[in-house]
């Protein structure tokens, strides 16, 4: 099949329609590709794009892109390993092709990236292992973090914690554990490292202990976490493979094991966001769009949402470049030709979706990172009830921002350029949402936050 | 989890039989409960004590002057530019019903270095103890400034003085000991960078005048409310012939503390540098009085900040004759790391 936008142009069976062929719809679409809602197309075009991940970019062609994806980073105390560790594992990854080696010097750096227009330091690599391919972020802080869920740049699905094995859990290690739980993570795997330097195994077992008891009462799964020890610098040194080499290997494994897949877009419910909408004279009204997640075939009955009004259609068509077909699945630009819909019943900011796949919300609390000004957001702060557009997939509302129940003084609180902040989000009309969309609030043409969907209200 | 602790507890037992002073992992998880020490410290403790936990306890707080010095000086060179600004008011001034109209407040700043320890809950704590400790100890200072640095040579050789009594801990003689524990637990470089006072001792009550203290801190990250990452401490100076009167009435009080609260957010919110900008062709967006009063909740459309001050203590019966009725004598403002380079 042809996937290119030229031959689509030229070729599809609507170029009679002039309004088509101009439409903004099109020229924004490009090549169909798969968009993954975690390590998501942007951050691994970022990562590319940095100076350091060029070692990475001559090794792409070894990786298999039909492995399934998951993202995971390393959580733990300064100086308990995390970059030796991340070092460790693409060295000896490396040396069964699955990764290119990146030195502790490279990891070490947490280079400043841009994702979303927003700076986050954080230093990524990939390998694969047998099952699985990985993306890894290691980051300095608490809020880089934070700022990677928010703009899905790196959305961790796992983590691994390191700690080491003659300090054992440290004060600061309930916070690492509360940040894996704000991120959302599930599952961890703990590497307990620097086994070299312990005389007594027996206190191997306080930490594996502790460790469990703690991952218990931040509501992770204490007993079943794999909990492995070894030692990453003598991983990274080619030494003492027992504690050293073999480790890296079980550690991996107890990842491709314990650690959930995340849903893949094409497992999910079909919906597709409406950018553009036509009606063709003798074939009805049609809507265009890319496909974010799921598959639908012809005759699949669906639902038009959001906008104030929700109508239940069927599917009589569906045509993407110069070919009718049967199918339309997550990441195709399609158009979708709707059984007895008006062209004024369906307009851009709605989502053409599996029936009770997802509802129109009106509002909803949100985690939102707002923009500095050095990132093109606002110079001066906001306070309650700022009304500013939200921007949500196709959709653009305005928006009242407030802050959640309970919040102290409420209308004495400000939120500044640079503050992560839970907000609560009231919307002028409904929008098809969920928990896990992302959206952007937008002032005056640029964009002053990013934002998350925590809860429904 | 208990059952891992009995299996193991029986097993230790039992081998202690052969190897006498070997601590077992149950005494050694609980010297760890009780100390948060590192698992190779706190077997130290318990081998040199005959497995002796309240003598251990006292090793580990003879060896902490040691070991801590050792930790602190490993640590020492690495930048530490996370962290908090704590404040600390003991006594707001004229019409405050805490401390008799004297001002006695504190601001300072502890660094760390990454956010995660600057979450924690036993850095939030070093924190608001330094600040309180900073408001208690020092002395009005005969300057025309009202805020005064507070030497760090002196308040690191203070004695700790928690905020919550009941925090006190006799081993603790002083803030540089309590930084250097907290140092040993937490494994980062931590450092008090920075600390001021404003200490007054209160007008005679029959006197037109009237000095207070407004403060806001933004980017709190747990329940406490007197720190975060920015924070503002400014004077507010009143003048009326019928202070005393004004200040009697309730309403009067809370209309004052909302101004007053709008204005230390404006100076954070609006990053202000000076009260007044000295030159007309000088750029007036640092200039507290010459901006917008944004942060003022019923601040009328383009009002600068001199405009509502001057209106504000029209209408709240302030006759300050030829000087204002309530005006901005000083101001504060600080944000954690800033002006510290990366590396
Ligand atoms: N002895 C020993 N040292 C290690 C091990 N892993 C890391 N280190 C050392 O611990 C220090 C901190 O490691 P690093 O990876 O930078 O920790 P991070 O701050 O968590 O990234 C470095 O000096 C490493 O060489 C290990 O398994 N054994
Ligand atoms: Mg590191």
């Amino acid at each position: 099949m042809l996937r290119s936008p030229h031959a689509f142009l030229k070729n599809t069976t609507w170029s009679t329609n002039p309004s088509l062929v101009s439409s903004r719809a099109f020229f924004s679409t490009r090549t169909a590709q798969a968009h993954r809602p975690s390590w998501s197309s942007t951050s691994r075009r970022n990562a590319l794009a940095h100076a350091s991940r060029r070692h990475y970019a001559e090794a792409a062609g070894k990786f298999s892109r039909d492995k399934p994806h998951m993202n995971i980073g390393t959580i733990g105390h300064v100086d308990h390993g995390k970059t030796t560790l991340t070092a460790a594992i693409t060295k000896i990854l490396a040396q069964k092709g699955g990764a290119k080696f990146t030195d502790y010097s490279q990891i070490d750096k947490a280079p400043e990236e841009k994702a979303r227009g927003i700076t986050i330091n954080s230093s990524h690599v990939e390998y694969e292992t047998d099952s699985r391919h990985y993306g890894h972020i290691d980051c300095p802080g608490h809020a880089d973090y934070i700022k990677n869920m928010i703009t899905g740049a790196a959305q961790m699905d796992g983590a691994i914690i390191v700690v080491s094995a003659t300090d054992g859990q440290m004060p600061q290690t309930r916070e690492h554990l509360l940040l894996a739980r704000q991120v959302g993570i599930k599952k961890l795997v703990v590497f307990v490292n620097k086994v070299d330097q312990i005389d007594d195994p027996e206190m191997l077992e306080l930490v594996d202990m502790e460790m469990r008891e703690l991952l218990s009462t931040y509501n992770f799964d204490g007993d079943e976490t794999p909990i492995i020890t070894g030692s990453a610098l003598a991983a990274l040194e080619g030494r003492d493979k027992e504690i050293g080499a073999d480790k890296i290997e079980a550690l991996v494994k107890a990842c491709d094991e314990w650690l959930d897949l995340p849903a893949r877009d094409l497992e999910k419910p079909f919906l597709m966001p409406v950018e553009d909408v036509f009606s063709i004279s003798g074939r009805g009204t049609v809507a265009t769009g890319r496909v974010e997640r799921g598959s639908a075939i012809k005759g699949n009955e669906v639902e038009i949402i959001g906008l104030g009004s929700t109508l239940k259609t069927t599917l009589t068509g569906i045509e993407m470049f110069h070919k009718e077909l049967d199918r339309g699945e997550a990441g195709d630009n399609m158009g979708a030709l709707l059984r007895g819909v008006k062209r004024e019943q369906i307009k851009r900011g709605q989502v053409i979706a599996q029936p009770g796949s997802i509802k129109a919300v009106k509002k909803f609390q949100a985690q939102v990172y707002v923009l500095t000004k050095d990132e093109g957001g606002r110079y001066t702060p906001f306070m309650s009830n700022y009304r500013p557009q939200l921007f949500l997939r196709t959709a653009d509302i305005t928006v009242g921002l407030s802050f959640p129940e309970g919040t102290p003084d409420p209308e004495e609180k400000m939120v500044m350029p640079g503050d992560n902040v839970e907000l609560v989000c009231d919307l002028v009309h409904d929008v098809a949402a969920e928990v896990g969309s992302r959206f952007t609030l937008r002032e005056g043409g640029k964009t002053v936050g990013t934002g998350l969907v925590t809860k429904i209200l | 989890m208990l059952k891992r602790l009995v299996n193991r507890q029986c097993i230790s037992l039992h081998r202690s039989y052969s190897t006498a002073p070997k601590p077992t992992l149950q005494l050694v998880a609980e010297l760890r409960k009780l100390t948060e020490t590192s698992i190779s410290k706190a077997r130290e403790a318990l081998s040199a004590t005959n497995n002796d936990v309240s003598a251990a306890l006292s090793w580990l707080q003879n060896d902490l002057a040691e070991s801590g010095a050792k930790k602190a000086a490993k640590v020492q060179g690495r930048v530490a530019k996370e962290g908090l600004i704590g404040v600390c008011i003991l006594s707001g001034g004229t019409g405050h019903s805490s401390g008799l109209g004297g001002i006695r407040a504190a601001m300072v700043e502890l660094n760390c270095e990454t956010d995660f320890v600057g979450r924690n809950e036993l850095f939030g704590k070093l924190v608001s103890d330094i600040a309180h400790t900073a408001a208690y100890i020092s002395e009005p200072v005969d300057s025309e400034k009202l805020f005064a640095p507070c030497p760090l040579d002196i308040l690191n050789d203070s004695p700790l003085l928690p905020s919550d009594a009941s925090r006190h801990d006799p081993y603790q003689s002083s803030i540089s000991t309590a930084i250097r524990d907290t140092i040993a637990k937490v494994g980062e470089n931590i450092s008090l960078r920075r600390a001021i006072t404003f200490i007054k001792d209160p007008f005679p009550p029959s006197s037109p005048y009237g000095l207070r203290v407004a403060n806001y801190v933004h980017g709190a990250v747990s329940a406490d409310l007197s720190q975060g990452r920015m924070s503002s401490l400014v004077a507010v100076g009143l003048k009326s012939t019928n202070l005393g009167a004004l200040l009697q009435s309730k309403d009067f009080r809370t209309d004052l503390g909302v101004l007053e609260r709008s204005v230390a957010r404006q100076i954070v919110g609006m990053g202000a540098q000076t009260i007044r900008s000295d030159s007309s062709n000088e750029s007036t967006s640092d200039a507290l009085y010459a901006q917008p009063f944004m942060m003022y909740p019923q601040s009328p459309e383009g009002a600068s900040v001199e405009d509502v001050l001057r209106i504000w203590g029209r209408e709240h019966g302030l006759e300050g004759g030829e000087e204002p009725g309530v005006e901005i004598v000083d101001f504060v403002r600080w944000q954690v790391g800033e002006h510290i380079e990366p590396s």
